[in-house]
C-alpha cells in the first residue's frame, strides 16, 4: 500500500517489536535446550545423553509406555468421540444441550483431576471398589497403571473429539447422506464409508491435538499410574527428582519430545492436507427422531458415556463437602474443607489463578489480534517468519516449555525466574497459536475493501484498524478468549515447574494437596476451579450466541 | 470547483507481471467517466491506483494539475464506492455516513446537516438510525454512495457498484447513480464491465482489453463507430464479415462481400484496396426477400420479441449471422428459406484485416 513511509514504518515497528519478543521467549529458550541436550560437563559437544536414554531400557521403556497409552487413548477418544458426535447429531437426544455442556465441562478440568478423582472411584479404597468387593466378594484391588491411565485420558479426551466432529458434521451437507441412503447404504455402511471419510481430516487433526495433550502429559500418570512410568513422568522427576536432577539429561529428554510432536504435526498436516475436502453445507443434517430400540440404545449410550465423563467433577464436588480423617472420608457432611483453603490469611493461591489468568488473556489476545492482523493483511517476508515462529509453540508440550524457561532466565539480565511474570509469559505462549488461528479466521472474514472505505474516507492506517477492523472482530475474539481463559486456569505442566510458594495456582494447588493426601483440600480446591470454568462457559455461550465450542 | 484528472504512461507491476504498461487518459471536470472492459483488463488496478491502493510504478496521475502520486490514500480526498459496499456493520446508517466527516473534524452540527441532507439526495432518511446489516442490497448501495459524496470528494470511484444487485434493482440504482451525480457534480470515475450499464451512466467511455486503452468516446460513438474490431464487438453485438475494398476513390468506395458488392462514402482517402473486415450490427441489415441483391443466407430460426424480431441465419460458408428486424404485420420468415441481406452502408464499419483499424472517415475523430 502507497500511504505514506511514516505508517508503514508503525506496521514494521511492530513486527520488529513481536518477532523480537518471539526470540527471546520461545527462540532462545529452546535453542538453549537443544544446546543443553548436547553439551558436555567438560564443555565439549556430544550426543551421549542421547545413547544414555537409548541404551538403558529403564529409560527408553517409559517412551514405550508413553506411546503405548497415548495411542490407546487417542483411539479410545477418536472412536467415543466420533460415535458421540454423530448420535447427538444425527439422532434426537433429549436435553442434548446440557449433554453438550456437561462433555464440555469434562474436557475442561486438567486431566490429573480426573485421574485423581478415579482412584477416589476405583482406586484401591475407591467407593466403586469397595461397593464391588462387598457385593461381589472379589479382591479387585482398584484400576491403577496402563488401564487407569487409558480410562482417563479417554474420558477427558473425547470431548475434543467430539466437539471437532461435531462442527465438521454440522458442516457436511445431509443430502450426502441421503444420497448414499437412496444407493442402498446402511445406517453403519453410511457412516462408516461416506461420513467418516469426509470427516478424516478433521477427526485427524483433533487426534494429534489428543496425542500431543496425552503424550505430554504428566499429572495423570503421576497420580494413577503407580510402577507404570511414563516418558514426562521420567522428565519431570529427572528434572525435580529428589535423588539426583541432571539438567543435560533433562534437556535431551525434551529434545525426543519436540522431535517426536514435531513429526507428528508434520504427518497429521501431510494427511490431512491430502485429505481437505471443502465443504459448506446447504442443507445441514438434521438430528431426527429414531423410534424403538434405536432410540432406547441412543439415549443409554449417550447419557452413560457423558454420565461416566463427568463423574470426576461429582466425585470432586462432592467430596469436597465431606469431612476427611487422613486420606479417608468419614461420610459427614462439611464445610471445614473450605474454611481450611478460604480462612488462611492468605489465599493468593485462587487470586494467584485469576490475575495470571486474566494478565495472561490480556497479553495473548492483544499480541494474537495483532499478530493475525500482520500476517494476514501486511504479508511480506517478515510477517512470515512470524507466522511460522508464533505457530512453534503449539508443538512444545508444557513442561518443556517450563523447562526451557528456567534454564533460559535464571540469570541476570533476564532474571525472571520465581516471577508472576515467568509464569504469566508462559501461560501466554502456550495459549498463542490457538489465539492467532481464530482471530486468523476471524479477519479472513472481514473484507479487505472494509478498511479501504475507512481510508479512502480519511482515517489513517491505525484509527481504520482501531475504530473498524477491531470492533469488527471483538465478538469473536471475545468469546475465544473466554475459552482460552478455561484452559489457562487449568494448566498444569508449565505452572508446576515454574511456581514458587509465591505465585502457586489453583491446578498447583490441588496436585500438592492430593500428593499429601489432602483429598479434601484438593476437592474444595478442585470446586473452584470447576464453578469458575463453569460460569465462564456460560459467559461464552452468552457472548457467542450459539453453542459451538473451538478451543 | 469540479476537478480534471490526468493520467500520464502510468505504470502497474505485481512482482514482475506488468499489467498496465504506459496507459494514458485525460478526465475533464464534472464528467461522468467509464472504464470499460472485459474481466481481468485492469479497470480496478487502474482505479486503485488512482485513489493510491495500488502503488504507481512508472509515469504520473494529476488531479486539478497536481501531481498526486506520493499522497496517501487518506489524503487524496476521493470518494470510493466498493463492489461489495464495504459498510461499517458495526455502526448505524448514519455513523457510517458520518464517518469521514469525523475524519476531517466536522463540528456535529455541521455533519448532522450534512448527513440529513445527503439522506435526502439518496433518498434512505428513513433509514438514519437503522443497523445496516438487515437492509437490502439496494439500501446498502445508497448508504455507501452517501458515504462517499457526503465528504465533497474531488473524485467519485465505484468499481462495479452494481454487480451485486439483481437485474431489475440494477436498472433503477444506476439511474439514481446517474442523476445523483448530476445534481452534485463530481468528477466521477467508473469501473464496469456491463456494456449496457457503461452506454446508459456515462459522459464518456474508455474501452479497455489487456491493460490496454482501445477507445475513449462517447457512448454514442463508440457504439455507432467503434475504433477497432474488439470494441465493436465487446460493445453490443457485431457480426464480422470478410470482405474486400475494391476501390477507393473520390470519396466513392466500392467494397465486396462475396458477389455482394456496394458503395460506401465515407471510407478514409488513405485507405487503398485490399481484404477488410465489415463489421455489422444486426439492426443495420436490410432483409431483401424479391432480388437476389444481398449476401445469401438461410434461415434457421427465429425469435419474436414484440417490438423486434430476432432471425438466426447461416451464410453460405456456414458463418452465423444474426438480425434484428421491428416487427412488422407480415408472417415470419419461415425457417429453411433462402433469403438475401443487404446492409444500410452509412452505418456499418469497415476495418482492416486485422481488424485493429477503422477504415471509417469520422470527420476528424480517431
Ligand atoms: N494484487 C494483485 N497481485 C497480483 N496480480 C494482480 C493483483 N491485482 C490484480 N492483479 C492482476 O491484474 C490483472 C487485472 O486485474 P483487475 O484490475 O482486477 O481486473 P478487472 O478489474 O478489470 O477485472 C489481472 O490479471 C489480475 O490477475
Ligand atoms: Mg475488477
Amino acid at each position: 500500500m502507497n500511504t505514506g513511509k511514516k505508517k508503514l514504518n508503525m506496521w514494521l515497528v511492530l513486527t520488529l517489536g513481536i518477532l523480537a519478543l518471539f526470540l527471546i521467549f520461545v527462540v532462545f529458550p529452546i535453542g538453549l535446550i537443544l544446546y543443553k541436550s548436547i553439551l558436555m560437563e567438560d564443555g565439549s559437544i556430544s550426543f551421549s545423553y542421547f545413547t544414555k536414554f537409548f541404551s538403558k531400557k529403564f529409560y527408553w521403556s517409559t517412551l514405550i509406555n508413553s506411546f503405548k497409552v497415548t495411542i490407546a487413548s487417542t483411539f479410545v477418544s477418536a472412536v467415543l468421540g466420533l460415535i458421540m458426535a454423530y448420535l447427538l447429531r444425527s439422532i434426537k437426544i433429549k436435553g442434548s444441550k446440557f449433554l453438550n455442556i456437561l462433555i464440555v465441562i469434562s474436557y475442561l478440568s486438567p486431566p490429573f483431576i480426573g485421574a485423581y478423582a478415579w482412584v477416589q472411584l476405583l482406586g484401591r479404597n475407591g467407593f466403586i471398589t469397595r461397593i464391588i468387593n462387598t457385593l461381589f466378594h472379589t479382591q479387585f484391588s482398584g484400576i491403577y497403571g496402563f488401564a487407569g491411565i487409558v480410562l482417563v485420558f479417554s474420558l477427558q479426551s473425547f470431548p475434543l473429539v467430539y466437539m471437532y466432529v461435531s462442527g465438521a458434521l454440522k458442516n457436511l451437507d445431509n443430502s450426502l447422506n441421503e444420497a448414499a441412503e437412496s444407493l442402498g447404504c446402511s445406517v453403519v455402511q453410511r457412516v462408516w464409508r461416506v461420513i467418516v471419510p469426509l470427516i478424516t481430516p478433521t477427526l485427524l487433526a483433533s487426534s494429534l491435538l489428543v496425542f500431543m495433550r496425552v503424550f505430554s502429559d504428566f499429572g495423570t500418570p503421576m497420580l494413577i499410574g503407580e510402577g507404570y512410568k511414563t516418558f514426562p513422568v521420567l522428565l519431570y522427576s529427572q528434572f525435580m527428582g529428589e535423588v539426583s536432577t541432571d539438567d543435560h539429561y533433562a534437556a535431551a529428554l525434551c529434545v525426543i519430545v519436540i522431535v517426536i510432536t514435531l513429526v507428528l504435526f508434520f504427518l497429521q498436516k501431510f494427511i490431512g492436507n491430502r485429505l481437505t475436502y471443502s465443504m459448506s453445507a446447504l442443507k445441514p443434517m438434521e438430528s431426527q427422531k429414531a423410534s424403538g430400540l434405536r432410540n432406547v440404545l441412543a439415549h443409554g449410550f449417550v447419557y452413560m458415556v457423558t454420565l461416566v465423563a463427568v463423574l470426576p467433577q461429582i466425585t470432586v464436588i462432592s467430596t469436597s463437602f465431606m469431612e476427611t480423617r487422613g486420606a479417608s472420608y468419614t461420610g459427614k457432611f462439611t464445610l471445614e474443607n473450605y474454611k481450611n483453603i478460604l480462612m488462611p490469611k492468605n489465599v493468593t493461591t485462587i487470586t494467584n489463578t485469576y490475575l495470571f489468568g486474566l494478565a495472561a488473556i490480556l497479553l495473548v489476545v492483544i499480541l494474537g489480534v495483532l499478530i493475525s492482523y500482520l500476517t494476514v493483511r501486511k504479508k511480506s517476508f517478515l510477517t512470515s517468519i512470524l507466522d511460522t515462529l508464533t505457530m512453534f509453540p503449539y508443538i512444545i508440550p508444557g513442561s518443556v516449555l517450563g523447562i526451557s524457561f528456567l534454564y533460559a532466565f535464571n540469570k541476570k539480565p533476564l532474571l525472571l525466574s520465581g516471577t508472576a511474570i515467568i509464569i504469566i509469559i508462559s501461560l501466554c505462549i502456550r495459549r498463542m497459536p490457538y489465539t492467532i488461528r481464530s482471530s486468523t479466521a476471524i479477519i479472513g472474514q472481514i473484507s479487505p475493501s472494509i478498511e479501504e472505505a475507512a481510508i479512502s474516507l480519511g482515517a489513517t492506517e491505525r484509527k481504520s484498524f482501531i475504530k473498524v477492523t477491531v470492533p469488527m472482530m471483538m465478538a469473536g475474539v471475545l468469546s475465544g478468549a473466554i475459552m482460552s481463559w478455561i484452559t489457562l486456569i487449568s494448566e498444569l505442566s508449565s505452572s508446576i515447574i515454574l511456581y514458587t510458594s509465591k505465585t502457586q495456582t489453583l491446578t498447583v494447588a490441588i496436585y500438592a494437596e492430593v500428593i499429601r493426601s489432602n483429598f479434601g483440600n484438593a476437592a474444595a480446591y478442585s470446586t473452584i476451579l470447576t464453578v469458575t470454568s463453569i460460569l465462564s462457559l456460560l459467559l461464552f455461550f452468552k457472548v457467542s450466541g450459539n453453542n459451538d465450542i473451538s478451543v | 470547483m469540479s476537478v480534471a484528472i490526468n493520467i500520464e504512461n502510468v505504470v502497474k507491476r505485481f512482482g514482475k507481471d506488468t499489467v498496465i504498461n504506459g496507459l494514458s487518459l485525460d478526465i475533464k471536470p464534472g464528467e461522468f467517466f467509464t472504464l470499460l472492459g472485459p474481466s481481468g483488463c485492469g479497470k480496478t488496478t487502474l482505479l486503485r491506483m488512482i485513489i493510491g491502493f495500488n502503488s504507481i510504478e512508472g509515469g504520473q496521475i494529476k488531479i486539478d494539475g497536481k501531481v498526486i502520486n506520493d499522497i496517501p490514500t487518506n489524503k487524496r480526498n476521493m470518494g470510493m464506492v466498493f463492489q461489495n459496499y464495504a459498510i461499517f456493520p458495526h455502526m448505524s446508517v448514519k455513523d457510517n455516513i458520518a464517518f469521514g466527516l469525523k475524519n476531517r473534524k466536522v463540528s456535529k452540527e455541521e455533519i448532522n446537516k450534512k448527513v440529513d441532507e445527503i439522506l435526502k439526495i439518496v433518498k434512505i432518511d428513513h433509514l438514519k438510525d437503522r443497523m445496516p446489516q438487515k437492509l437490502s442490497g439496494g439500501q446498502q448501495q445508497r448508504i455507501a454512495l452517501a458515504r462517499a459524496i457526503v465528504i465533497h470528494p474531488e473524485v467519485l470511484l465505484m468499481d462495479e457498484p452494481l454487480s451485486n444487485l439483481d437485474a431489475k434493482l440494477r436498472t433503477e440504482m444506476r439511474n439514481a447513480i446517474k442523476q445523483i451525480q448530476q445534481q452534485v457534480g463530481i468528477t466521477t470515475v467508473y469501473v464496469t464491465h456491463d456494456q449496457e450499464e457503461a452506454l446508459a451512466v456515462s459522459d464518456r467511455i474508455a474501452v479497455m482489453n489487456g491493460g490496454v486503452i482501445q477507445q475513449i468516446d462517447t457512448p454514442k460513438h463508440i457504439y455507432q463507430r467503434p475504433a477497432n474490431i474488439f470494441v465493436s464487438t465487446f460493445i453490443g453485438l457485431s457480426n464480422v464479415i470478410n470482405g474486400v475494398l475494391e476501390s477507393n476513390d473520390n470519396g466513392k468506395a466500392q467494397v465486396r462481400i462475396g458477389d455482394y458488392r456496394f458503395t460506401m462514402s465515407n471510407i478514409k482517402k488513405e485507405c487503398t484496396q485490399g481484404p477488410v473486415k465489415v463489421s455489422i450490427r444486426p439492426e443495420e441489415f436490410i432483409i431483401n426477400k424479391e432480388t437476389k441483391e444481398g449476401i445469401p443466407v438461410v434461415v434457421k430460426s427465429s425469435v419474436f420479441l414484440g417490438v423486434a424480431t430476432h432471425y438466426f441465419l447461416e451464410t453460405k460458408d456456414g458463418q452465423d449471422i444474426e438480425v434484428i428486424q421491428d416487427s412488422d404485420l407480415e408472417e415470419l420468415i419461415p425457417n429453411g428459406t433462402l433469403i438475401h441481406l443487404k446492409v444500410q452502408t452509412q452505418k456499418i464499419n469497415v476495418f482492416s484485416e486485422d481488424g485493429s483499424r477503422s477504415y471509417i472517415d469520422r470527420g476528424g475523430r480517431a
